[in-house]
């Protein structure tokens, strides 16, 4: 568990912990086993394993119809997996209907009952639970002052904003302490601005409660900003799991690569293996260098990836610089305040970018149409094998 | 927009007019009835000659009145009740089930609002009569439901259909069983779909006429049967006052519908 609870502890401050009956306190809260969910030929997630550590926050981080949602589902018991287990702290809870997993929610469409106030909805999971009324009231407002909307109990939902709408949605989820919470894009709706500002009230509130969240998302700088993990979903499939650093310093594949962040990707072929270090020769004929992290045979047809950032523009007639080296013509120059994009068209045809941010020595900016050499060095290139 | 009044120029006042003949003609026998249910005339006369209580002292005071109007009230409850107690379960399969002839099955719950009146008549006749349930309270209970219950369908349904699943789902989610989802969230939220059908139901069995006809006995009718049967022997003036009885209560129940409507807003 997290140790780093100076702040608030649980929404129950006042009620000491032995209150609960004691739980296995197994380093992950939820493990995915092998989930799959098939729509007839069609697998919408396909043999998914992932754990997630209690007191984490993990974000499922992918395209349009990879799988997230489907995943959540089963894991709130909304679907029913074609296969694999889900376990929460040690124990499956297949059979477990989605009222007695204690699991909390909060879903993209706004799904505040209308006909209820908003102390109401905050209410509506001790109501059901028989808490006695007084409890329930002194509990809505606590959680309505954590989410800093404690005037607002006697509105309806119609009277809220949609930021609102989510927040109070949020405090909804929260008031029965649940093991754990499952938020599916609750800020899809939401113009960027207030995204950015929800955002950081859930990460407060994921300190200051210690609660476990899988937040799903398929805008790739939420997933930065929020996660403590974030696992990428691809066709089904988990393309990778880690924190952000990782995932963009050391993708997994291409998907990653691509996927996380800006990429270039050239095409070429293994040359030969020596001393952790691969030759490979690129498509316009240039040959480079990269760290070998995997063990491919020459000849094989690989995709050499780094970021742009990585890489700096020089002249053709300089000679110092980094390992690895493609000329090209600047076809593209894109000028952003604090860096510079431009983009290089190699003898292959293939595209280069490069993102040159104007440190204290940096001012040149290129011309368009001039001959330039793209330099980069080769422990920051990762090559993925293509099939044949 | 492209057609609007304020451009049409004087030819407006074309639709103006006959919107208000329109309005007019369907006003007439709401407003004509009901004046002549004071008029003091033993003939309808038209205008009439003084006004007067007589007929409705006459309509509460004699046995039979009485226990006509007595009768549709209970039968239109009882047709209301059992309406709304049978489209509710039958709305939610129709509209959350997923089986095949399904679009068949809701054109068959249609199918009395298609059917002529007096074939179901006719068939319920020989029921009755087989099972000697003619001129009993279930005889008209039963037969008005027929009727009622396609209205009561639809309208719930209706409501049911654009209430969205991930209420119930969230309402789960949160710790309700399916009990307490239905109770607390579905069925709130689906209430102005079942008032409304219950309203339909009411209204549709406290004027219907066809089927009480053939249900009826002498010692057992509702208000409409006995305002026709009444009309038959001698056009006394009480059958305003019953029609306006009968006009009253429909439009006190379309009233009370608006009103709740506006409140919900
Ligand atoms: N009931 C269903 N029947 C058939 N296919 C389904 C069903 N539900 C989901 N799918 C398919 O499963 C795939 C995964 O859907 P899912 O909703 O999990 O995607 P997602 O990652 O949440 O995408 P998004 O970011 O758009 O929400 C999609 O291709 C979808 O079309
Ligand atoms: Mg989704």
């Amino acid at each position: 568990m997290n140790s780093s609870t100076g702040s608030g502890g649980t929404l129950d401050a006042g009620v000491p912990q032995g209150s609960q009956p004691a739980r296995s306190m197994a380093a992950n809260l939820l493990s995915i086993r092998n989930l799959s969910k098939h729509y007839g030929d069609f697998r919408a997630v396909d043999n998914v394993s992932l754990d997630v550590r209690r007191g984490e926050l993990m974000t499922f981080l992918g395209p349009s119809g990879s799988g997230k949602t489907t995943t959540l589902n089963m894991v709130a018991g909304f679907d029913t997996p074609t296969a694999g287990e889900i376990l929460i702290d040690n124990q499956d809870i297949s059979r477990v209907i989605p009222s007695r997993r204690n699991i909390g929610m909060v879903f993209q469409r706004y799904t505040l009952f209308p006909h209820m106030t908003v102390a109401e909805n905050v209410g509506f999971p001790l109501m059901v639970r028989r808490v006695a009324k007084p409890q329930i009231a002194e509990r809505v407002t606590r959680v309505l002052k954590l989410i800093r909307l404690e005037s607002f109990g006697d509105r309806r939902p119609s009277q809220l904003s949609g930021g609102q709408q989510q927040r109070v949605a949020l405090a909804r989820a929260l008031i029965y302490e649940p093991r754990l919470l499952l938020m599916d894009e609750p800020l899809g709706a939401l113009d960027k601005r207030l995204r950015e500002e929800i955002q950081l009230e859930i990460r407060r509130i994921h300190h200051q409660l210690d609660v476990t969240i899988i937040y799903v998302t398929h805008d790739q700088e939420e997933a930065l900003r929020l996660s403590d993990r974030i696992a990428v979903f691809d066709n089904g499939r988990i393309a990778q799991i880690g924190a952000a650093r990782e995932l963009y310093d050391q993708p997994a594949n291409a998907f990653v690569g691509a996927f996380l962040g800006n990429s270039n990707f050239l095409t070429g072929k293994i040359a030969t293996a020596n001393g952790g270090r691969y030759q490979v020769t690129l498509k316009d004929g240039s040959s480079i260098e990269a760290p070998a992290r995997l063990a491919l045979a020459p000849e094989q047809p690989v995709s050499v990836m780094f970021r742009p950032e990585k890489a700096i523009l020089q002249s053709v007639s300089e000679t110092s610089g980094f390992t690895n080296r493609v000329v090209g013509r600047i076809t593209e120059n894109v000028f952003l305040g604090d860096s510079a994009t431009y983009e290089v068209r190699t003898a292959s045809g293939e595209l280069v970018t490069v993102k040159q941010p104007f440190g204290p020595s940096e001012t040149k900016t290129r011309t368009m149409d001039e001959e330039i050499a793209v330099s980069w060095p080769h422990d920051c290139v990762h090559i993925f094998p293509i099939d044949r | 927009m492209l057609l609007t009044l304020q451009r049409m120029g004087p030819g407006r006042y074309v639709l103006y007019a006959i919107t208000a003949i329109a309005v007019f003609y369907l006003l007439l026998p709401i407003v004509f009835i009901p004046i002549l249910s004071f008029n003091a005339s033993r003939w309808l006369e038209f205008p009439p000659p003084g006004w007067t209580l007589r007929w409705y002292e006459q309509l509460f005071t004699e046995e039979q009145w009485i226990g006509s109007i007595w009768n549709s009230v209970k039968v239109a409850f009882l047709v209301t009740a059992s309406a709304i107690v049978l489209a509710l379960p039958a709305a939610f399969v129709l509209v959350r089930g997923k089986f095949l002839g399904k679009t068949a099955l809701n054109a068959f719950f249609a199918s009395p609002m298609i059917v002529p009146v007096v074939i179901i008549a006719v068939a319920l006749y020989g029921f009755a009569l087989q099972w000697g349930m003619a001129g009993t309270l279930f005889a008209f209970v039963i037969s008005h439901l027929i009727l009622a219950l396609p209205f009561a369908i639809i309208s719930i349904g209706s409501s049911l259909q654009t209430f969205d699943i991930a209420y119930e789902k969230s309402a789960m989610i949160c710790g309700a069983s399916r009990v307490q989802a239905l109770l607390h969230v579905t069925l709130p939220s689906i209430r102005p779909g079942i008032i409304a059908g219950a309203l339909f139901a009411f209204l549709i069995s406290w004027d219907e006429v066809v089927l009480a006809i053939f249900m009826a006995t002498p010692s057992l009718q509702t208000l409409p049967v006995k305002i026709w049967v009444t009309l038959r022997t001698d056009l006394s003036p009480v059958i305003a006052a019953a029609s306006s009885l009968l006009i009253g209560m429909s439009v006190l129940l379309l009233g009370i519908s608006a009103l709740i409507k506006r409140t919900r807003k």
